[in-house]
């Protein structure tokens, strides 16, 4: 009756599978053979050297890795990390206000206003970095008013500082900010707050207390959505900034664009990863540590 | 009449890593046949319908459909078709392209297609909706066009994945019977997964109860009911009575309460743990007869609920019984008992049923 | 991320919120916050409103506007220059938004339904250009086809900002392909079809209007992009972005405000077409352009 059939058991759940694998593989190996391949070629040839043409050369060489000790180069990795971490929490005092006026009195209007925020956000980067240096530029409508209100006077500038080069990134990035915050404070019970009334009494208490914690996570997600595109940007600080406000970015830039020195290029580029990575693990490991004591 | 079974399972198992979802399972399901597979979540009846529709491999042993040998076959090469729980409705399609998907794919003729169709929504009488989609229909109508698109393809068997679940309790009453109806027309095999002892009692020829993968009884509504053979399937079918003790010498001495004579029982031997099992209904609380096996208790509660009177009666302390009375026409209200008198209570020795 | 789903109710009904209907969610309205909304909104949209306003200014002047002109937008369509920046930047949207969705809804498919090892290993890389920083991977794209001795052209844009797109659409589908009903595509080879059938008749139909929304999605920020253009791009011909960078840089160009208002627009338009795309389908279940992110 039965005979054995060796070959043929579970046969069907894993023909199922390999076609989903062969669905998998063309996308999986382009990006491996593109990205990830390229990456290591990055790391490889930050250990590099050039011939004297300027063309880089694979071998082992650390003069591009020591060159990142060089005064010159931590000044800016020092700035960069200044502007990123400043842009981080002007973009959380910005975003907090209004991802939570748009959750939690957006009424009907909250889809639309969210979207009417989303949008442009996407929208060309660089003709909004564009439109942003004219309106911040020294006769534009801001520091008019400004002055007209008599915040300012004639000498107060804000491109060409670094004011100009964080309020460019906070411009450029504070979407990424408002979007974890905002699907954190609509998640958020109402009853929370008002059980926070209740038991705390005002509403700064409350806010303190009860809104705050709840809304933790989507502000760390937000922290590391902004740091992750402030802490690579080049645009920012040449159209805000001028040339003594240069970032990690320009500098890497520079480096394959007019300097050609590739090597030290990929080691700012693995550099700049490096800063990056950490901020990733550290935001991994506070949401895993969050996960665990809400599981608690 | 045809002795091959529409569906035999030959020692079929189903393990992932160290569990058995089904085990060795060994089932006739006879031709025409409208078969429930019955069992509580998690029985491993569900499993047993996917593999018979090729969806799920066993890990041990064959399927055979009408004496041949599927196990290794996908689900579109086998002369089966299922309704599935979720219906599974295309939703991009409208009704009448739903229910031929099947023939389309076998290639079947545009015109019959049509007509095949056009019988199918005239059974399940959805003729006026052929061109909606399915997201504008009701729960029921989804349903049927579910049991339509299946049925068109007059396959050997028809496999239903508790197809009623997610209709409200009045619907499903409605679809029980019709789904009966036509099965009797058509007279397909169906092989019906539910978890509604009611639902298989009132529709199935014939009942599989199933347990942690195993069958634990095969049988007729009426055998599966009268005569349950295990302890699981006296409490999973319907409510039962249910206590345990000591078989001995004709008596089952009850762990708390006395010894309740059951009568001679030569397959049991003296000392085995047992249940006894007495069903409310089989009961009496009046008009006894002779040869009744006789008890008295102290009624605890009365609940009447409209049609019948369930009487809570204390045995001896920590045994009670549920017993149910008909409030038939000559049945007074001032007769019925209340609670802290005692009284009589007797059932026909055949009505006691003692489980290993 | 409820973004743009069905609509939902004006008002959470089991709230205070119904015995004083006018009110938001948490009672009293908050004054200062909704300043400082408005003014988040006013400084948001200013630098668009600017270049819009400006781009039929009659003069060069960014500050002052002197009247009504479309002597820009005539100028821009009699510069060949970027005419034809134009015509290379439509190209690449169009073969980066080709590819990047046909490797993308295949991918999407294997990750949701392949559990192995190797579909979580697919799963991290695909992650990878999203926690990665533009300039990283414009670098790393550009060391790359330099090392293989590709010279940079257009048709290396479009390899980088194919790679570089397919994580957007993966991100975009996966999560509505793990909320389809998997009994569907059983019920279709119950039917009589294959499995890959299966996937061709009715998975695929249901995600048509995702799969839509995400072409349309990476059509428009493939035509914006400018980092990864800006590193892989050859001299000429060079997408569009990649001109506007060099004009801005070096100062006032008002055919630039021009160019870049009807990008904007552009873009505008079609990113709010992804967002609705679904709705026009009449379906429940907006696209989820933020959740993966």
């Amino acid at each position: 009756m039965a005979l054995p059939r060796p070959f043929t058991r579970g046969r069907r759940d894993t023909s199922g599978n390999r076609m989903w694998v062969w669905l998998m593989l063309p996308g999986t190996l382009w990006m491996t053979g593109f990205l990830i391949a390229s990456l290591v070629l990055v790391a490889v040839l930050a250990v590099g050297t050039t011939d004297e043409l300027g063309n880089p050369r694979f071998g082992f060489d650390l003069a591009g890795v020591r060159a990142l000790a060089d005064p010159a180069y931590t000044e800016v990795m020092a700035r960069s990390l200044g502007y990123a971490l400043l842009t981080c929490l002007i973009c959380l005092l910005i975003a907090y206000p209004v991802a939570y006026t748009i959750a939690l009195h957006g009424g009907r209007y909250k889809h639309a206003l969210i979207a009417a925020i989303v949008v442009p956000f996407f929208a060309n980067y660089l003709v909004r970095m564009y439109g942003w240096s004219v309106v911040l530029s020294d006769d534009g409508p801001v520091l008019r008013t400004l002055r007209a209100v008599g915040l300012a006077d004639g000498g107060t500038k804000i491109l060409n500082s670094g004011l100009g080069v964080v309020a460019g990134l906070v411009y450029g990035f504070v979407v990424f900010m408002i979007i974890p915050l905002y699907a954190a404070l609509e998640r958020l019970d109402v009853s929370l707050i008002e059980a926070g009334r209740d038991l705390y009494g005002g509403p700064v208490r409350t806010f303190f207390f009860v809104t705050l914690p709840a809304t933790r996570q989507g502000a760390a997600a937000g922290l590391v959505l902004v740091f992750l595109p402030a802490m690579g940007d080049f645009v920012s600080a040449q159209l805000m900034g001028g040339p003594d406000q240069i970032m990690i970015g320009n500098l890497i830039q520079d480096k394959f664009f007019q300097g050609q020195n590739w090597p030290l290029g990929s080691a700012l580029t693995m550099l700049l990863m490096l800063v990056l990575l950490i901020g990733m693990l550290g935001y991994l490991r506070r949401t895993r540590k969050d996960e665990a004591e809400a599981r608690r | 009449m045809d002795a091959t079974p529409a569906v035999r399972l030959d020692g079929v198992s189903k393990q992932y890593g160290d569990s058995y979802a089904v085990h060795r399972l060994d089932l006739d399901i006879e031709a025409g046949h409208f078969f429930s597979l019955l069992g509580p979540s998690g029985c491993g009846k569900t499993t047993t319908l996917r593999m018979i529709g090729g969806f799920s491999d066993p890990t041990d042993g064959s399927v055979l459909l009408g004496g041949d040998d599927v196990t290794a076959l996908p689900p579109n090469k086998r002369n089966v078709n299922t309704v599935f729980q979720s219906y599974a409705l295309f939703d991009h399609l409208s009704i009448a392209d739903n229910v031929g998907f099947g023939l389309k794919r076998k290639g079947v003729a545009k015109a019959e297609i049509r007509q095949r169709v056009g019988e199918m929504l005239d059974l399940i009488q959805l003729a006026g909706l052929a061109g909606r989609k399915p997201a504008t229909l009701s729960g029921g109508q989804r349903q049927r066009v579910a049991l339509a698109r299946a049925l068109v393809n007059r396959p050997a068997v028809l496999l239903l994945d508790e197809p009623l679940a997610a209709l409200d309790l009045k619907l499903r009453r409605q679809m029980q019977v019709e789904l009966k109806q036509i099965q009797r027309e058509v007279g397909i095999t169906f092989v019906f997964v539910t978890h509604d002892q009611d639902e298989a009692l009132t529709m199935s020829d014939r009942i599989a109860v199933m347990n942690e993968g195993r069958i634990e009884q095969c049988g007729t509504p009426e055998d599966i009911y009268e005569h349950p053979a295990s302890r699981f399937v006296a409490s999973f079918m319907g409510t039962s009575n249910l206590m345990t003790g000591t078989y001995r010498a004709g008596a089952v001495a009850l762990e708390k309460g006395p010894a309740l004579p059951v009568g001679p029982r030569s397959e049991i031997a003296d000392g085995t743990a047992v249940s006894v099992s007495v069903r409310p209904e089989k009961i009496w609380l009046s008009d006894f007869e002779p040869g009744m096996q006789m008890m008295s208790g102290v009624i605890r509660e009365t609940v009447y609920s409209g049609p019948i009177t369930t009487y809570l009666i204390d045995l001896a302390p920590g045994v009670t019984l549920s017993v149910l009375e008909q409030n038939t026409a000559r049945a007074r209200m001032e007769d019925r008992w209340s609670g802290g008198e005692t009284v009589e209570f007797g059932w026909r020795p055949e009505h006691c049923l003692v489980l290993a | 991320m409820t973004l743009l789903r069905a609509p939902s109710p004006a008002v959470p009904e089991r709230t205070a919120a119904k015995a004083r209907p006018r009110r938001g969610r948490a009672g009293r309205r908050p004054r200062v916050l909704i300043a400082i909304t408005a003014l988040f909104f006013a400084l948001l949209y200013l630098p668009i409103a600017v270049v819009g306003l400006f781009s039929f200014n009659s003069q060069k002047s960014l500050t002052v506007f002197d009247g009504f002109s479309l002597r820009w937008y005539r100028a821009f369509a009699h510069d060949d220059l970027l005419l034809s920046s134009l015509g290379t930047s439509l190209r690449i949207s169009l073969v980066a938004m080709a590819g990047s969705v046909l490797l993308g809804v295949a991918l999407a498919l294997g990750l949701v339904r392949c559990r192995t090892r190797l579909g979580s290993l697919a799963g991290l890389i695909m992650l990878v250009p999203l926690i990665t920083p533009e300039i990283v991977t414009g670098v790393a794209s550009m060391l790359l086809f330099k090392g293989l001795g590709v010279p940079l052209s257009t048709g290396t844009v479009m390899l980088a900002e194919i790679t570089f797109s397919i994580s957007y659409v993966t991100v975009i589908l996966r999560s509505r392909v793990a909320a389809l009903n998997p009994e569907v595509e059983e019920a279709a080879m119950d039917l009589g079809a294959t499995r890959w059938q299966a996937v061709r008749l009715v998975t695929l139909p249901a995600l048509l209007p995702a799969v839509l929304a995400s072409a349309v999605l990476i059509f428009a920020l493939v035509f914006d992009d400018f980092v990864l253009a800006y590193f892989t791009t050859g001299v000429d011909p060079q997408p569009l972005s990649v001109r506007i960078y060099s004009a801005i840089r070096f100062g006032v160009q008002p055919t630039i405000n021009a160019v870049g208002t009807l990008m904007l627009a552009g873009s505008i338009a079609l990113i709010a077409l992804a967002l609705f795309i679904p709705r026009l389908f009449g379906r429940r279940g907006g696209l989820d352009l933020l959740s993966g992110k």
